[in-house]
């Protein structure tokens, strides 16, 4: 597959949403054929992969296009597997909402946990994450987790066609699948119609990146720890 | 008008080169093209709608994976969050409501400023209040504030407990004990305040042997040592007199031999509430 144009975009998105700069910058490599293997099956459903993998696989390598869309993709997933999870554990959830919160969350850390693997020390950390009451209130958690998923599965199709990798494509047509079925179930739990349109768009990496801006769900660290001495009463 | 017969035999060999020339195209034409035209149909064998033609290999799996299970939430889990911006910490969920204190954004020791949630409600005029254990005396204050000035919740399923009389600490994640140490606390004169409070912060790499290698600030204070610089914050942290613990030896802090307090640290994480009974 040649290589599309570089979506120059997907970089400046990345950083922005690494506040705390841990980004490195990306080595420019090849697109290894065993790694992107190990993509497309760890993306079919991967829980625990690190005891698996080979260290020769591990070793390979993606292009600086392909991590640079695939980091984006980590911390979307990340993102997305944190509001689950948050609006789980706090409970307010109705019995369907939550049937859906507990299948969808764990979706997205398996797609979180496969990409992060296949990044390897390109990987993004995960962020710190404010929801700012989405998770305390069942209908904002709804429309927030309708549009992640409607709009992650139009940035897949986005992404798709400037992926470098075959490979990598086949999986990220895995993942895209199942994003637009948590899409179908989130919306029929929400009380609207699972689809409406014969064809969909897709959305570009800077409509997503302007979502996540908007939500300001992306946060600073608090900063836990400290050198100075204690002056506690001892 | 008149044709003469020699033009009629000169059209008659033109028309028949062209007739020629077009023959010769029609002829040619499929073996020129084929060769750079796309196939666009599998060969005569694989024919048919439904053939399965000749496909790519497809990519075999490096390994098999399991489905992720569902995610579960724990009865242990407890959140806590910073303080976003300087915040009145109220009685009840509305802003008419008694003031109970002011939260500020950073500790004495420059950290951010966490509460423990324990709940969370819309006001009366509709904003979301969470219900928070407050790092005041008395023990077991709690307010309410507004959810705007807290940032993001993290969890956790740890929780200390300190039992001041039998002088030991056991750490639990979710219902099992994955920690237990002797412990020094407070003397007859100061005691270590009981009640429920949580770990604030941790602090590390600073020089004073007094407070062992690593210090844990929780939301408790000492009601007996009111006037200590940093507000009378009671710390869980290690010592360079390992032969008084356990014993009734402190101002209040509850202190650890320094191996023990090490181990907690690589157990216990910011925010885990704390019983001191």
């Amino acid at each position: 597959m040649s290589a599309p144009r570089p979506p120059r975009e997907a970089l400046e998105i990345v950083e922005e949403l690494d506040t705390r700069g841990r980004i490195r910058e990306t080595l420019e490599r090849g697109v290894g054929t065993t790694r992107a293997q190990l993509l497309l099956s760890a993306l079919a459903g991967a829980a625990t992969t690190t005891a698996v993998i080979a260290p020769a696989a591990a070793a390979a390598a993606l292009s600086a296009n392909d991590t640079r869309i695939l980091r984006f993709d980590l911390q979307l997933e990340y993102l997305q597997a944190g509001l689950y999870t948050e609006a789980l554990k706090i409970g307010h959830l109705s019995r369907p909402a939550r049937a859906a919160a507990r299948v969808v969350g764990a979706h997205e850390w398996a797609h979180a946990r496969a990409i992060k693997h296949i990044l390897g020390p390109d990987a993004v950390r995960m962020g710190f994450f404010d929801y700012h009451g989405v998770t305390e209130d069942e209908r904002a958690f709804l429309r927030t987790a309708v549009a992640f998923e409607d709009l992650t599965a139009a940035l897949l199709k986005y992404q798709a066609m400037r992926l470098d990798s075959r490979d990598v494509l086949a999986a990220a047509i895995s993942l895209h699948s199942v994003e637009a079925r948590h899409a179908a179930w989130l919306r029929r739990v929400a009380g609207v119609l699972p689809t409406l349109t014969a064809f969909d768009e897709p959305r570009s990496q800077s409509r997503m990146r302007k979502l996540v801006v908007s939500t300001d769900f992306l946060t600073p660290d608090p900063r836990t720890g400290a050198t100075r001495a204690p002056g506690f009463t001892g | 008008m008149t044709v003469g017969r020699g033009s009629i035999r000169r059209g008659a060999l033109i028309a028949a080169v062209i007739i020629a020339a077009a023959a010769l195209v029609v002829e040619m034409a499929p073996h020129s093209a084929a060769s750079d035209r796309p196939r666009l149909r599998p060969p005569a064998a694989d024919t048919g709608t439904w053939g399965a033609g000749k496909l790519p290999a497809p990519v075999s799996p490096a390994f098999d994976v399991p489905s992720p299970r569902p995610l579960r939430a724990s009865a242990y889990d407890v959140r806590w969050a910073p303080v976003r911006r300087p915040a009145v910490a109220r009685a009840k969920p509305a802003l008419a409501a008694a003031a109970v204190t002011r939260l500020s954004e950073r500790t004495p020791e420059g950290t951010s400023n966490l509460v423990l949630v324990l709940g969370a409600q819309h006001g009366p005029a509709g904003g979301l209040w969470v219900h928070v254990l407050l790092p005041i005396l008395p023990p077991n204050t709690s307010g309410w504030v507004e959810r705007s000035a807290l940032g993001g919740y993290r969890f956790v399923n740890t929780r200390l407990v300190v039992d001041a009389r039998t002088l030991r600490a056991t750490l639990f994640r979710d219902r099992r004990v994955v920690f237990r140490a002797p412990v020094g606390v407070g003397t007859p004169a100061t005691p270590t305040p009981r009640g429920s409070f949580y770990i604030r912060d941790r602090l590390t790499r600073y020089a004073s042997p007094f407070y062992g290698p690593i210090a844990f600030g929780t939301s408790a204070r000492s009601a007996f040592v009111t006037d200590w610089p940093d507000g009378g914050f009671v710390g869980i942290h290690g010592t360079d007199q390992p032969g008084r613990i356990p014993g009734h030896v402190s101002h209040g802090c509850i202190r650890m031999r320094n191996h023990d307090i090490v181990k907690l640290a690589s157990l216990m994480p910011v925010g885990t509430p704390v019983l001191i009974r």
